[in-house]
């Protein structure tokens, strides 16, 4: 009797905890729905429609087939999508470790108090604020061949050799196209690592100093080793933002001469915007999205993110 | 930590930082760092000079003697843009119709996603810690592989060629890192105000309206700040959601106007002039907001 009692108590508790809970948690959930539906409209399900969709071969208009791997088998022969994946490699790659290290170079002349401090740090971060078409626009016009700044200024002072058809080589454009986002976006990791730099007690900094060490010392033995959670941070945004690039690829180049400077973004566009092959381009999205997914995989799993305790 | 940088401390240089003089002084490399910055620093502004300066002058002067300055100072290459008529791209609409879903997709994005990081910070709820993994995912995820479905699914809403759409998906991308950095500043937060309030008698939402929005107007222009850059200069979706030529915001206007230089007298000036529309706002944005903007990135790099 004295048994079933308690367990009759127990189990009206419990609904009534549960009842509660819900009372309790109610207002939450509608605090949370708005986001939470937006974001399942149009992120969740976009992405497994993505994923869905790269199993099937479809116009875009009228019936989707499936053909299961067929996409995929298919990228796996397709020169242009391996030209693609490479220069987007390249891309992140190279932009970031030039971007980090000019970066991680300012920050630490900047933290330094440096005459005129204050105007390098505004010249080099004005570019990060402007937009990436104009940017490239404006890169496009400068390395125009015959009327361009660059050849321009090389033609005047007598390095006529070096003049190049920068855009238009297929040997030179990737290197071109580079320059853009290093241009405007080294002032990214440099307001970053700059912030962190500060973040260091000036305690650690005399304690160093007492000991004796050069400049160089002090640069790999105390800051880098400090702020190493934030160095690879910003890297690894910076080659998540380097695998995404488009803009410079569609206002510079359209992924030309002969593919040399296609990128994933770009041919995923041409594909399915262009040429109405929404399955294919489906299947170069979801090669982009492992990739991305990847590094940012990566990241999180090798470089433990622990604030360092100063 | 990197909340508070953006509430109280001003990161990136503030002159407050204690620093012992002469760190540098004995070193050789002085010279060399000096020049690197110097040389650095005209190489980032000169293009960008060089672009205003050419809004102003002829196509045969930008292409002739690109570092002479401008013989006149007029604005008509910008009223020019401006109406378009002379052009056929109508940029006044454009930095219109950029303006709007600018203001629309902030206004959208920080009223849920403040909802949405304050419920996650101060409720307990089944899902709680589900949501945030699934934010936290979805930072992973590049918006060109959603694209192809969210051109179909904005158009079945149609919503293709509306600004709403636009909006809608600006702010649903901007959304999850958004909510993430309110939420770790919501539980930052202290409760005891909104813990007298409650006893006072005020329901949830009257305590996030009344209390928690007031109080933490700072954090929400900041995440406003930092959103504003990429929303102004986002590309790739425009480009496949606008198709109509009076729906185009700046930047896709921009990307299509390609001007065949030397056919008129000034064409490429125009397009320096359509250019520096898409700039000049940002720069002023940028001096009057510096140390926001500087500390805002800071706080979105060290999450």
């Amino acid at each position: 009797m004295a048994t079933v009692n308690s367990g009759q108590s127990v189990r009206a508790t419990g609904s009534s905890r549960l009842v509660r809970n819900f009372r309790n948690a109610l207002p939450w959930y509608l605090f949370i729905a708005p986001a939470s539906l937006m974001l399942l409209a149009l992120m969740a399900y976009p992405l497994f429609d993505t994923l869905r969709l790269s199993l099937f071969k479809w116009g875009g208009l009228g019936p989707q087939t499936f053909i299961g791997m067929r996409n995929f088998s298919k990228l796996f022969g397709d020169e242009v999508f391996w030209r693609a994946l490479s220069n987007s490699l390249i891309f992140a790659v190279v932009v970031p470790f030039v971007t980090v290290s000019i970066g991680l170079f300012l920050g630490v002349a900047i933290s330094r108090r440096m005459k005129g401090w204050q105007i390098y740090r505004i010249a080099f971060f004005i570019p990060v604020m402007m937009s990436g078409v104009v940017v490239a626009t404006l890169w496009a016009n400068m390395f125009e061949y015959n009327h361009g700044l660059f050849n321009t200024v090389l033609r005047g002072i007598g390095l006529e050799g070096l003049a190049q058809n920068w855009l238009g080589d297929r040997n030179v454009a990737l290197m071109s196209i580079m320059l853009v986002p290093i241009w405007q976006s080294v002032g990214f990791p440099m307001i970053v690592l700059l912030a962190a730099v500060e973040g260091i007690p000036q305690e650690m900094h005399d304690a160093a100093t007492m000991d004796g060490v050069n400049e160089w010392q002090r640069i790999w033995g105390l800051i880098v080793p400090l702020i190493k959670p934030v160095l690879a941070s910003i890297t690894m945004l910076s080659i998540i933002g380097a695998m995404k690039v488009f803009d410079i690829v569609l206002v510079m180049t359209k992924g030309g001469p002969a593919f040399s400077t296609q990128v994933l973004g770009y041919y995923l566009f041409e594909t399915a915007f262009r040429s109405g092959n929404f399955g294919y381009g489906s299947a170069i999205a979801v090669v982009m999205f492992a990739v991305v997914f990847a590094v940012a995989y990566g990241y999180v799993r090798g470089v433990r993110i622990e604030s360092v305790e100063y | 930590m990197a909340v508070e940088r953006l509430t109280s401390r001003p990161s990136g240089g503030s002159a407050r930082v204690r620093r012992t003089p002469g760190w540098w002084a004995g070193s050789s490399l002085r010279p060399i760092i000096y020049g690197l910055l110097v040389v650095g620093a005209l190489v980032q502004v000169y293009p960008i000079f060089f672009l205003l300066m050419n809004t102003l002058k002829t196509d045969t002067q930008i292409l002739n003697t690109p570092f002479s300055l401008p013989t006149s100072l007029s604005l008509a290459p910008f009223v020019d843009v401006w109406t378009g008529e002379r052009t056929g791209m109508f940029f006044g609409r454009y930095f219109f119709n950029s303006v709007i879903v600018l203001a629309a997709t902030l206004v959208l994005m920080l009223s849920i996603s403040c909802l949405c990081g304050y419920a996650m910070a101060r409720g307990q709820f089944p899902g709680n810690g589900t949501l945030h993994q699934a934010l936290l995912l979805s930072l992973a995820v590049p918006a060109h592989a959603l694209a192809i479905p969210l051109y179909f699914f904005v158009g079945s809403l149609g919503l293709r060629n509306s600004l709403f759409g636009l909006t809608l998906v600006y702010a649903a991308l901007g959304a999850p890192f958004t909510i993430i950095l309110m939420r770790a500043y919501f539980m930052h937060m202290p409760v005891e105000l909104e813990e007298a309030a409650r006893i006072d008698g005020c329901g949830r939402l009257g305590v996030f309206l009344r209390i928690v929005v007031p109080i933490s107007r700072g954090p929400i222009a900041g995440m406003a700040i930092i959103n504003i850059n990429w929303i102004w200069s986002e590309l790739f979706f425009s480009l496949i959601l606008m198709n109509k030529a009076d729906v185009r915001t700046l930047p896709l206007a921009i990307a299509l106007y390609k001007p065949a230089p030397m056919t008129v007298e000034t064409v490429l000036g125009l397009q320096y002039a359509a250019m520096a529309l898409a700039t000049i706002p940002v720069l002023i944005l940028f001096f009057l907001f510096q140390r926001q903007i500087a500390s805002g990135m800071t706080m979105g790099a060290f999450k």
